[in-house]
Order: structure tokens, then sequence, then C-alpha cells
């Protein structure tokens, strides 16, 4: 039992599952992730099954990614209960660390000693007196650097495993004037106003959405968002990820009798039972113009040369392609089409992820606890009557070179330059 | 404004030869233990460097932003971080004949920008953000300190093949101190990258509501962080210094390149604008 526990807990299994959620992670990477049964049996015939059988359709919430990562985290607890006791000995002032073996001996015999100990106490080193010398020691607080470092990682997986149980997220399009209730917060989004903003070459730069938060019995507050600039209403986060262009289309027959009048899409369709007739929206060019293989696109997103490209099918049968300015009727049969009104509409997410504010805390432990290990590593330095001997864990070799060049302009006959 | 993109890609011009011709009075300097190649080497990478940031300043007057939003900024800012990282290790410690080894890939992601197109385009919505600075400028720095981290490690195997260990007078440094500074320049890119994998979390989550997404250019970010942490966890438990540290960090610049070049030409994500 006791080399299951010591297994799990220690190095060995660190690298193994670091090397292997590494390479695990690299397949969610080559293979596109989330498609349909049917798309993977199509692009990768001869080895779609053991896709599928494998998860490797989605890596990231797969079985295997799921155990991995419940043994890191095991692992990672683990290890840090086991080292941090020893970590806070280690704290302690008294605590003295053993020189290295291949440590360099800096003596010098002209070595000004008090020059030596006061060069020292300026690099903020704490002097300690010992029976033949001192210790000078720095930066304790590296010896807890790991363990930080690991509670660090720590919260951040407890932050990402909240938000992958409770998270809550959604998307929904609004025109200007809808309005998207959330009733069990207690307030609804209407939709005020949707935009460009244009560049001077017709670019977009932003989109905005410009919007009312209404709750029963209080004012209405406006707000304004735009990619990179979410709205946070209570709880929740809206944020601007997409928009599109909705047209109206108008149904009539020759008589003069409205059939349809509804909102469309780029890609929806509508059908007419009539006549058994398809309308098929296949794109809207606000800016419209035609390449030179014969397809049509928008320069810009400026409203400036509206069409719409209108595809009709009759019992299944495609009848007709048609490209068509706003107002102007498609004659089929007994019907008239005719597309216009078109306006923009914006797309928001929401989202609440209660698990994010472990991942920024998590992140900002992590960061800490890698500049104890790094940049405040535990040094100290063994002066006796006819030795010195640095003594450090991370970084000997700098620590080595950082105190020669002490020695060296200690020495005696320096103390006038 | 014309002006403005002559005289940028005048002094990109220059700055590419004078990193060229560092790179091959590097090698003059080690390959015939010259110290004058050597004074000669740093001379044209210090100058290199000062012509490199001018082109750098002059892309940021034309386009009003830091160059970090394409392939080819990323490229030229990446290789002005390489050259700002050698330069820092240069007149920290003088070892010159680490030049040898990290000019050249210097002189290659140089190489590499050159070949993309320098057209400046304004920022899409998504890259409004001072985030991007934060994000991609931790980035500079980290995939800088990477290659002279390669460099150095690059040189300690060259160390082990020749079977010297001596330093000699032309700069050329010990097994032991390539090995060392390899390891606390890696240290300090870890701890960049550790940065630009918080800071582009942050963003995204301002962006587009999730911190992480599982985009290929993340998920190769978390791969290198993942197998540098793998590097630095042997070192310190397992007495993982010389040759197999010095594969390890080669591996790990590889992964950093792959991250940069490999992801943008052969994955699609989030990242793919870059």
């Amino acid at each position: 039992m006791q080399r299951i526990v010591r297994f799990l807990t220690g190095l060995p299994l660190a690298i193994i599952l670091l090397v292997t959620i590494a390479m695990y992670s690299i397949i969610g990477t080559v293979l596109p992730q989330g498609l349909s049964v049917e798309v993977y049996a199509e692009r990768y015939p001869q080895f779609a099954q053991w896709i599928l059988a494998l998860q490797f359709d989605h890596v990231y919430t797969s079985l295997v990614f799921y155990v991995l990562l419940g043994l890191f985290v095991l692992n990672l607890v683990g290890c840090t209960l086991k080292i941090l006791p020893a970590q806070l000995r280690r704290m302690k002032q008294d605590y003295v660390m053993t020189p290295r073996a291949s440590s360099e001996e800096m003596f010098d015999s002209s070595l000004n000693p008090e020059m030596f100990r006061s060069s020292l106490t300026k690099l903020r080193y704490s002097i300690r007196e010992t029976e033949d010398g001192f210790i000078a020691s720095k930066h304790r607080i590296g010896h807890i650097g790991s363990s930080v470092t690991h509670l660090g990682i720590i919260v951040i997986i407890v932050g990402s495993i909240i938000g992958a149980i409770f998270a809550e997220e959604g998307f929904f399009n609004l025109m200007p004037g809808d309005v998207k209730s959330f009733p069990d917060y207690g307030f609804a989004i209407r939709l005020d106003d949707f935009y460009f903003g244009f560049r001077e070459n017709g670019t977009v730069e932003q989109y905005f959405s410009e919007v009312s938060v209404l709750r029963s019995q209080q004012p209405e507050q406006t707000a304004k968002l735009w990619v990179n600039q979410p709205l946070s209403v209570d709880s929740l986060s809206f944020y601007q990820t997409s928009y599109g262009w909705a047209s109206r289309v108008l149904i009539t027959k020759n008589s003069g009798e409205e059939v349809m009048n509804i909102w469309l899409r780029k890609g929806e369709s509508t059908f007419v039972q009539e006549n058994h007739m398809t309308v098929y929206l296949y794109g809207f060019y606000p800016n419209f113009t035609i390449t030179s293989e014969g397809e049509p696109l928008t320069m810009t997103e400026e409203m400036k040369n509206p069409h719409y490209a209108v595809i009709l099918y009759e019992y299944g049968q495609h009848v007709g392609s048609y490209i068509v300015e706003p107002g102007q009727p498609i004659e089929r049969g007994d019907f008239q089409i005719t597309f216009q009104d078109s306006t923009l509409y914006t797309g928001l997410t929401y989202r609440k992820d209660f698990g994010y504010s472990f991942v920024v805390a998590g992140s900002a432990i992590m960061f800490l606890g890698l500049m104890f290990s790094f940049y405040f590593t535990p040094k100290q330095i063994l002066m006796t009557t006819n030795s010195i001997k640095v003594m450090t864990r991370q970084n000997p070799w700098g620590l080595t070179y950082q105190i020669k060049k002490l020695v060296e302009a200690s020495r005696i006959g320096k103390e006038s330059n | 404004m014309e002006q403005i993109i002559f005289w940028e890609e005048t002094f990109f011009t220059v700055a590419f030869v004078a990193y060229t011709a560092a790179a091959l009075a590097f090698f003059a300097h080690v390959a015939l233990k010259k110290d004058i190649m050597g004074k000669i080497a740093v001379l044209l990478t210090s100058a290199g460097f000062l012509i490199h940031t001018t082109a750098i300043v002059l892309r940021v007057i034309e386009s009003g932003r830091l160059p970090f939003s394409n392939q080819f900024e990323f490229a030229t800012s990446f290789t002005w971080g390489i050259v700002l990282c050698y330069l820092v290790l240069h007149y920290a410690y003088r070892f010159t004949a680490v030049g040898a080894f990290v000019m050249p890939i210097a002189f290659l992601v140089m190489g590499y920008a050159s070949m993309l197109p320098k057209t400046i385009k304004p920022l899409m919505p998504a890259l409004q953000s001072n985030w991007l600075y934060l994000h991609v400028g931790t980035a500079v720095i980290s995939y800088g300190a990477f290659a002279v981290s390669a460099g150095l490690a690059t040189m300690y195997l060259i160390h082990l093949y020749q079977k010297k260990d001596n330093e000699t007078k032309t700069g050329m440094l010990t097994a032991e101190t390539c090995d060392y500074l390899s390891y606390r320049v890696i240290a300090f890119g870890y701890l960049m990258l550790t940065l630009v994998i918080i800071t582009g979390a942050i963003w995204a989550k301002a962006a587009w509501s999730r911190y992480w997404a599982w985009d290929p250019k993340e998920t190769w970010s978390l791969i290198t962080w993942l197998i540098y942490s793998v590097y630095l966890h042997l070192r310190f438990h397992r007495g993982w210094t010389g040759k197999p540290a010095a594969w390890f960090a080669v591996i790990g610049f590889l992964c950093v390149i792959f991250t940069f070049v490999g992801v943008n030409t052969l994955l699609a994500g989030l990242h793919s604008y870059l």
C-alpha cells in the first residue's frame, strides 16, 4: 500500500502524466474535434471506428483525459502534502543548507572579511554569527516556491471543474426591438440598436450592440457592448460574438393577396404549401459586386448597393436562381416574391462561471510560486576563518559566479576603489 | 506615410544584413579563436538590434500600434526578442561565443519574416484590446529566451562532441556554464510563457466568453509549457543536467517553433489570423 501511495504522489508519475497529457493533447490539435460521426466516416474511412471508440473526436472531454487530469490532481496534492512540511522547516532561521560536494572553495587569504560581510548585507543577506564566522542567508521564502506553484495549479483545476459543472452559457440573436428574457435572474435584455463602426476604407472596425436591461418596476438601464467589452448584469456576462443580416421576404399573389411576410437570414428558406415552392435566401450583399468567376460577394458591410441571391425550388427541383435588388419582384406563376427592409441583427453569448475567479486566483498564486522558485531561491553563504562556501539548490553556478565577484571586490587594498 | 514605409523596409533589410554578418562573424570567432572577430560580431549584433528597433518604431508610427498582429509582425518581434535576450546575456556575462549559436536562430527567424507579406492591416475587432500587448509582448520575450537557451544547449552538445571542457580566452564557455545558463534562461522563458498563457486566458474570457477553448495555438502553448515543466522537474529532482537537459532544451524550442509556425500553417483555429 505504501508503495502505491509513494508512486501516486511521486515524481515519476508526475513526469509520466505531464508527458502523457502533452502527447494526448496533440491528438486534439491534429484531428478536428466535435464533428458528426458521418464526417469522420467520410474523411477517415479506415480509422473512423478507432477515432470514435477511443473518443478522439472529443479528446478534451474524453474519459481518458479526465482520468489523466484526475491522476494529475491526485499526484499534485499528494506531492505537495508530502514536501510541504520539510519546506516549512527549511524556512526557519536556524536552518543551514548542506554544501554540495562539488561546491567550489572561494576563500582568498587577501579577503577583507568585514568588507565581504558588508557587501552581503548590502545585497540584503541576513547575517547570523557562528563560532568561527557567519552564515549569510537570503530568500527563505523560496523554499515553498514549488508548493505555492502546485497550489496555484490545483486552484486553477478546481476552478475549471467548477466551471465545467456549474457554468451556464448560451447564445441568442436579437433584432432591434427584440427582447430576450432571463426569468431565473429577474431581468430581460432588449436590443435597441446594432451597428458597425467603419474605418475610412469601409472595413468594419467594431461591432456595437446598444441594449436596455429591463427589470419589473425599475427604470431601464441602457448599456453598450462590443467585442472585448462584455456587459455584466448581475452574475451574467454578455459578449458580442456574432452578427448577421435579416431580410423581410414578402410573398404575394398576383391578386394582391399576401401569402407570407416573414424575416429570413442568410442560408434560411421558407416553404409555400400551395405550389410546393421553397424560397431559399442564398445570400445578402449590402455592397454587391460579382467576381470574375461569377460569384456574388459584398465589398464592404456598408449598405451602398444591396442585392439578394435567391434560389427557388418546386417539388424539390431547382427552378431558378436570381440576383435581385430590394423591392424587385421575382415572378413565379401566380406568385411574386420580394426581399426588402434588410436589417442587422446581433449575436450575443451569455455566460456565468464562478470557476473563473478561482482560475484567476490560481494563476496569480502559480505565478507567485514560480517567482519564489526562480527569483527568490534560497541562498546561503557559509564563511569560516579559512573557507567560503555557497549553498543553493537551483542555481549554484550563478551564485558562485556572483560571490566570486564579491570576493574579488572585497580583497584587501580594494577599499579605496 | 510612404516615406515611413520605405524607411521601415530599408531599416529592416539593413538589420537583417547586420544579423547575417554577425552570425558569420561569430562563426569566425569560434572557429578561428580570434577575439577581434568576436568584438566585431557583438558590434554588428548591437548595431543590427538598434537598426531593427528603429524599423519596429517606424512600423509603430505607421500603424499606430505595436507590431503584434500578424505572422510577419510576430516574426520580426520574435527576432527582436531573441537578439534582446542574447544581448542582455552578453552584457551581463560577456560570453561572446554564445552568439555563434543564437544569432543563426535570429537569422533564420528574420529570414522567415522577410519572406512574409509586410502589409499593415488594421486590427480586427477581437484584437482591439490592451491584452494584445501584454499577451504577445510576453510571448516575444519568452520565445526569445527559449531560442537563446536552445543556442546554449547546442553549444553544450558541441562541447560534448568535441570533448572540450575548458574556458578559452575567446569567450567559449565551459560545458557546465552552458548548462547552467541554459537552465536560467529557460526558467525565465518559462515564467514568461506562464504569463503568456495567463494573459491569453484572461483576454479570451473578455473577447470570447471562455478563458480556455482548446484552440490549437493555446493547446500547443500548453504542450510547450508541459515539456518545459518536465525539464524543470527532472533538473531539480533527478539531477538531469548536461546532455539530457540540453536535448530537452532543444526539443522544447522545437515545440516553440511549431507553436509559432506549424500551428499557423498546418492547423486552423481561433489564432488563424496570425
